[in-house]
């Protein structure tokens, strides 16, 4: 099998970003921490706007602006609501963040706090 | 009948019943519901059967305040009125429109919607509409293919449009209006005073002038305005010979409350699901569609936001393309060249289609990104008004000026909208919402790009209380006993809706309110 240049570098940053987020987020498993670095907004507004998106957030947000401290909000924000992880969970924790208000607006998104941190994590990833 | 008023000896006095003044929608729905009536019915209209830009430069006038369309281009002084160009969107004022809000200052009509649902009916075929439903559940029966998005309804409502062909007064009623042995229609009779009695509590007659300089005396025992807001305010505040401020404008009030609809792209929608999200109840095949669906905030999250009552709809776009407002998607000189080519058979490809340019191309199985454009009622403002002008029309009557003002809660409820609209498409699961760069900033400036829909409404808002509105309940001037106003001039707030629906059915009730005057 081989990997077209894109999909190499699509799945290298998933790599990247995975390899931090785990290791930060010691009780997340490896699957959730793959969920945490693809985040599905990829797929609606491609790839380098989602980067945009987690450089705007990084800039406003002041206390997040490292891989560390966004893993850590987004670990606590989930384990509060969540106790089971996944990527089921991430999308639950997003839906959880839409039907609570706790929403951001990026770039002009409207987003919940934890895809803006996801999108945060995976513009650390390039 | 008809009389071209230039044909006159000038100093002729005509006499009727009833003298309506402006053969628009307004104007004709009233008088074509006294066709076959024993009263003698005078239409008054200040230009002719075809446009002229000598009639139209009548309408000219001086644009202070936010950045307005040419008023000469933004109203057809002709027989059909603004009929003449207007796309055919119709949908019925809600139920909040009429009420009373808190958080709105000066809101709150004399009448419930309750009260038009009978003339909205009546409405309907005037302006070539479908049966007068507005029930989604309606038209989900009629075609399986619609699906409204699984929003959260205590949020977000799908509020349902009908389009009318669009009918054209003009062309539509003219036999009608023309063949009526009680109806006497005038052409070029522009009216260019509102004669009072010296205690101001009656209409004595209307002073009419014709472009060649003829002058003729009309005689009433009722008179309806109905040229339009920013024409009826004029006409008010210049007949100012006994009533120095103007006629009907004691409390300062006429001219007053100038609202428009604000029309404007917003935002983008981006669709998770594309390949199984339905999109066709939004969407519109212009001539084609019959009914299509706008989504709504419902009257409880306005309430708990303090915001304005206002939809968006739905267009096919990409990310990141330049999306025109109303005003400039339709520039004047467009404006024209649409209106010849309908007069002229419709030959060839319309100039609307031939000056559209779609930046994203057509997918039309699984579409997934829409430009959401805004269509918001303004708040109602004292300080967004018409007065008169220094300069003065070839009739030597002064000219418009027109100030529109806008204040900070129209901006607040647009980005409050797409804020709400964004949590409840990402809680559904539907997709996101972005809201466009001119929206970002937490102030209540205006982008140059600032539109309304040509809907000029207020200036002789309607108010039980004199001191509040320029009209009561039933139309008439506060304190003249034979003076009504009809139109979407007496709107006291403008609703989330175009007009012409609303200024349609109010102008039956109006004429209702008169027969039983005359009875």
């Amino acid at each position: 099998m081989t990997l077209d240049r894109r999909r190499f570098l699509k799945l290298s940053a998933a790599g990247v970003v995975a390899s931090l987020t785990s290791t930060a987020c010691g009780r997340d498993t490896g699957s959730d921490a793959q969920a945490l670095a693809q985040p599905a907004l990829v797929e609606m507004l491609g790839a380098e706007r989602v980067r945009e998106i987690g450089r705007q957030y990084r800039a406003s947000v002041s206390g997040e602006n490292t891989a560390a401290a966004l893993r850590a909000a987004i670990s606590s924000s989930r384990h509060q609501r969540f106790p089971s992880i996944g990527r089921r969970s991430i999308e639950e924790t997003i839906r959880d963040d839409f039907s609570a208000g706790r929403t951001v607006v990026v770039s002009g998104w409207v987003l919940s706090e934890t895809e803006a941190r996801q999108c945060a994590l995976y513009s650390l990833s390039v | 009948m008809h009389t071209d008023a230039r044909t006159l000896e000038s100093g002729a006095v005509i006499e009727g019943d009833l003298c309506i003044v402006g053969a628009g929608a307004a104007g004709i729905s009233i008088a074509l519901e006294w066709v076959n009536s024993p009263l003698k019915v005078i239409l008054l209209e200040g230009g002719g059967f075809d446009l002229e830009p000598v009639m139209q430069d009548l309408y000219r006038g001086e644009i202070v305040g936010q950045p307005y369309f040419p008023l000469e281009a933004a109203r057809l002084h002709f027989f059909g009125g603004t009929s003449g160009h207007w796309a055919g969107y119709c949908a019925t004022y809600d139920p909040i429109d009429f009420e009373t809000r808190s958080w709105v200052p000066h809101s709150g009509w004399p009448i419930r919607r309750a009260e038009l649902d009978p003339y909205y009916a009546r409405a309907q075929p005037i302006l070539d509409l479908g049966p007068y439903q507005y029930d989604p559940e309606f038209w989900l029966k009629r075609d399986k293919d619609l699906e409204p998005f699984p929003l959260d309804p205590t949020k977000i409502w799908t509020k349902m449009w009908q389009f009318s062909p669009p009918t054209r007064f003009g062309t539509k009623y003219r036999d009608a209006i023309v063949n009526a042995r009680n109806v006497h229609l005038y052409t070029h009779a522009n009216v260019r005073e509102v004669e009072a009695n010296e205690s101001l509590s009656e209409v004595d007659g209307l002073r009419v002038r014709t472009l060649d300089g003829k002058e003729h005396r009309v005689k009433a025992r009722a008179y309806v305005l109905a040229c339009c807001s920013i024409q009826n305010a004029r006409l008010l505040l210049a007949s100012n010979r006994r009533a120095t401020a103007g006629l009907g404008n004691g409390n300062d009030l006429v001219g007053r409350y100038f609202m428009e609809h604000l029309e404007i792209p917003s935002g983008e929608m981006v669709l998770a699901k594309p390949q199984s999200t339905k999109t066709k109840m939004y969407e519109i095949d212009y001539g084609v569609t019959k009914a299509r669906a706008e989504l709504a905030l419902t009257a409880q999250v306005q309430k708990e936001h303090g915001i304005l009552n206002g939809t968006a709809s739905l267009e096919r776009g990409a990310l990141g393309e330049q999306v025109q407002s109303t005003f400039q998607f339709l520039p004047p000189e467009l404006l024209k060249a649409t209106m010849a080519w309908e007069k002229g058979g419709k030959v060839g490809p319309s100039p609307l289609s031939a000056s559209s340019t779609p930046a994203a191309p057509a997918s039309p199985a699984a579409p997934r990104i829409f430009h959401l454009m805004t269509r918001q009622e303004q708040a109602p403002n004292p300080n967004s008004r018409v007065t008169l002008g220094a300069g003065k029309d070839a009739m030597g009557m002064p000219r418009a000026k027109l100030d529109w003002q806008l204040t900070e809660l129209d901006k607040q409820s647009i980005r409050t909208y797409y804020k709400v609209l964004g949590q409840e498409m990402g809680r559904s699961g539907l997709g996101r919402v972005q809201l466009r760069d001119w929206l970002l900033s937490d102030d209540h400036t205006w982008p140059s790009f600032i539109s309304g829909g040509w809907h000029h409404m207020g200036t002789t808002r309607m108010s039980a209380d004199p001191k509040q509105g320029v009209v009561d309940a039933n139309c008439r001037v506060h304190g003249i006993g034979n003076l009504y106003v009809a139109g979407a001039a007496v709107y006291p707030t403008a609703g989330a809706a175009n007009p012409t629906l609303t200024l349609v059915a109010m102008s039956l009730r109006l004429s209702d309110h008169l027969r039983t005057k005359f009875a």
